[in-house]
């Protein structure tokens, strides 16, 4: 290799390096710097006080952070798992059925990742939708009216309905991932159990699932921080957090602390704790699945 | 006989797997024919019965959709930031993803890893700040300071997925460059922009579409009406119809958003589908 080019690495580099400090690296220590301040729109920079833990002592005071956390735990125990169920599913039949029409299917089931979150989260607001909408026309067809509710108007049901749309949304993505997997396990492996009289069941349980273990594990994690993240746009799409906080998130609740209350310092608190509880939960769920035998 | 009920046995469980599979396509599409079926009905179609068919095909939502409604210039703001966005990606990150893939330099571990690390930071977290500094340099509602915003955002995962794919491939044809006297600005050019076409293709679909869908960001950043983004301004116009009762503006707006992303997805599938399993999109 020829002599290192120093001019022309510096050009190439140090842009993007720049850009990076002042739009990424920046805000970031920006808000952990914010988290410990009083910061509000009338005095930001300078005029701000350091008060050091005060933003996250206050937070674990405040209900409606509270409710924010529990719901967004909910979604959390609920999403991730009920999405890969649904991914894996898809993945297993599509890569084993040998129907002629499967590209069809593949397309159909991953459309609803590349959309808008926003269309997703109108779409699936006329599905809930009390008077018009598709869920409560089609439980009256059925004559289950004793069913019908106004989902995104009552706190009981808000919350789960964001947690549809979001697997709605999410199950085609990981399931392309799934099935790049399976595609990657011999057909021997198959054969040899078809062989052995296995049935499709048993395929699944005893052949996909565990040789796509470390996969599964990798996508746990990327659901995990996609249901914390992308349930943000939904339920501010879909409900605005509401009715009365029963479907707020975490970063939906630090958005309303920071851009309607304009409480910086401690929308930033909520932030920081955000961020340190995905990073924490991806690296234990990552260690939990990656004990290689 | 035996062979028979097996291909009896195969018939039947092919049947069932597909009525499983159109069931399920069925919640996956039916929404969305909904929509369109609700977008080329007027009003007191919608409003006597949602599930009949539209009477015809009645443009009006549309036109209302575009005009009324600002979605033209929604659009408009869309296409321009997603552009420049997309060049702007693309003009930082194949030099320096070359650099790393190529040369071992002062810090360029410290980079890699930074980088990579920042792949998990997703904007969301840092809004508020981007939103204060932004105001601080006057920078909001600014379509090009958003479409920078943007590709920088992207940085972390285009390096590092463009990094591998340059690593990946033979050096063979540089070092002949190079021996015919080539700069290394001209091998980039003439040499590594084609070989990478595949990876920047995939990096510019995945990318694109994601800045095609943003929200959180252009949320902050874009305030004015005038300014808004599609899935900003979209969001705005579903906020104000939950009060008003002209859905079909809104069912129409919602279908024009969709029309660039399918056309897109059914051209580029492959390459997209390709770009998932190397990790990218929303996550």
């Amino acid at each position: 290799m020829a002599k290192k080019p120093k001019l022309f690495i510096a050009v190439c580099t140090l842009p993007v390096i720049f850009l990076t400090l002042v739009f990424m690296i920046f805000p970031m220590f920006n808000a952990i710097y914010l988290s410990f301040t009083d910061s509000t729109a009338l005095n930001v920079g300078t005029a701000s006080r350091f008060i050091g833990l005060d933003n996250y002592k206050y937070m674990f005071q405040d209900k409606s952070f509270f409710q924010s956390l529990q719901n967004t735990i909910k979604l959390m125990a609920v999403v991730p798992v009920l999405t890969l169920f649904f991914s894996l599913i898809f993945a297993f039949v599509l890569t084993q059925s040998k129907l002629r029409e499967k590209a069809f299917y593949r397309t159909i089931f991953f459309f609803p990742s590349i959309i808008s979150l926003t269309i997703v989260g109108i779409v699936w607001s006329s599905v809930f939708n009390p008077n018009k909408g598709i869920l409560n026309h089609l439980l009256e067809l059925l004559n289950l009216e004793n069913l019908q509710h106004a989902w995104l108007g009552e706190s009981k049901t808000a919350l789960w309905c964001v947690a549809a749309a979001l697997i709605w949304q999410a199950a085609g993505y990981y399931m392309v991932m799934y099935i790049a997997s399976i595609d990657g396990i011999s057909k021997e492996v198959y054969e040899a159990a078809d062989v052995d009289g296995a049935r499709g069941i048993q395929k699944f349980f005893f052949i996909t699932i565990p040789l796509l273990r470390n996969v599964i594990g990798i996508t746990y994690v990327l659901s995990l921080s996609g249901t914390i993240n992308l349930s943000f746009t939904l339920s501010n799409v879909m409900t605005a957090g509401g009715p009365n906080g029963a479907s707020s998130v975490l970063l939906q609740y630090m958005y309303t602390q920071g851009m309607r209350n304009a409480n910086f310092g401690y929308a930033m608190a909520i932030a920081m704790f955000t961020l340190a509880a995905a990073v924490v939960l991806s690296l234990l769920s990552r260690r939990l699945t990656d004990r290689t035998d | 006989m035996r062979i028979n009920t097996n291909i009896v046995k195969r018939q039947v469980t092919n049947w069932i797997l597909r009525l499983f599979l159109i069931l399920t396509s069925f919640i996956f599409l039916y929404p969305f024919v909904w929509n369109l079926l609700s977008s080329f009905k007027t009003n007191t179609e919608y409003l006597t019965d949602p599930y009949s068919l539209p009477a015809g095909l009645n443009f009006e939502n549309y036109i209302n959709a575009v005009k009324k409604a600002n979605m033209a210039s929604y659009f408009l703001n869309s296409i321009y930031v997603v552009v420049l966005a997309t060049i702007i990606l693309l003009v930082f990150v194949v030099p320096i993803s070359y650099c790393l893939a190529r040369y071992r330099f002062f810090g360029s571990k410290v980079i890699l890893n930074i980088y990579m690390a920042c792949i998990f930071l997703q904007a969301t977290y840092i809004m508020i700040p981007l939103f204060l500094e932004l105001q601080a340099v006057n920078g909001l509602d600014n379509r090009t300071m958003l479409a920078l915003v943007y590709a920088v955002m992207q940085f972390p995962f285009a390096i590092f997925t463009l990094r591998g794919f340059i690593s990946a491939l033979p050096t063979d044809y540089e070092e002949a460059a190079r021996i015919d006297g080539g700069s290394n600005f001209k091998i980039l050019l003439n040499v590594i922009i084609p070989l990478c076409k595949p990876g920047i293709a995939t990096i510019t679909m995945l990318t694109a579409m994601g800045f095609w869908n943003e929200y959180p960001l252009a949320l902050v950043i874009m305030t004015d009406d005038t300014k808004k983004t599609l899935p900003i301004g979209l969001a705005n116009l579903f906020e104000v119809q939950k009060y008003a009762t002209d859905w079909g503006a809104l069912f129409a707006g919602l279908i024009l958003v969709l029309i660039p992303t399918a056309g897109i997805y059914l051209i580029g599938q492959r390459q997209l589908l390709l770009g998932i399993s190397l990790g990218g999109l929303k996550g």
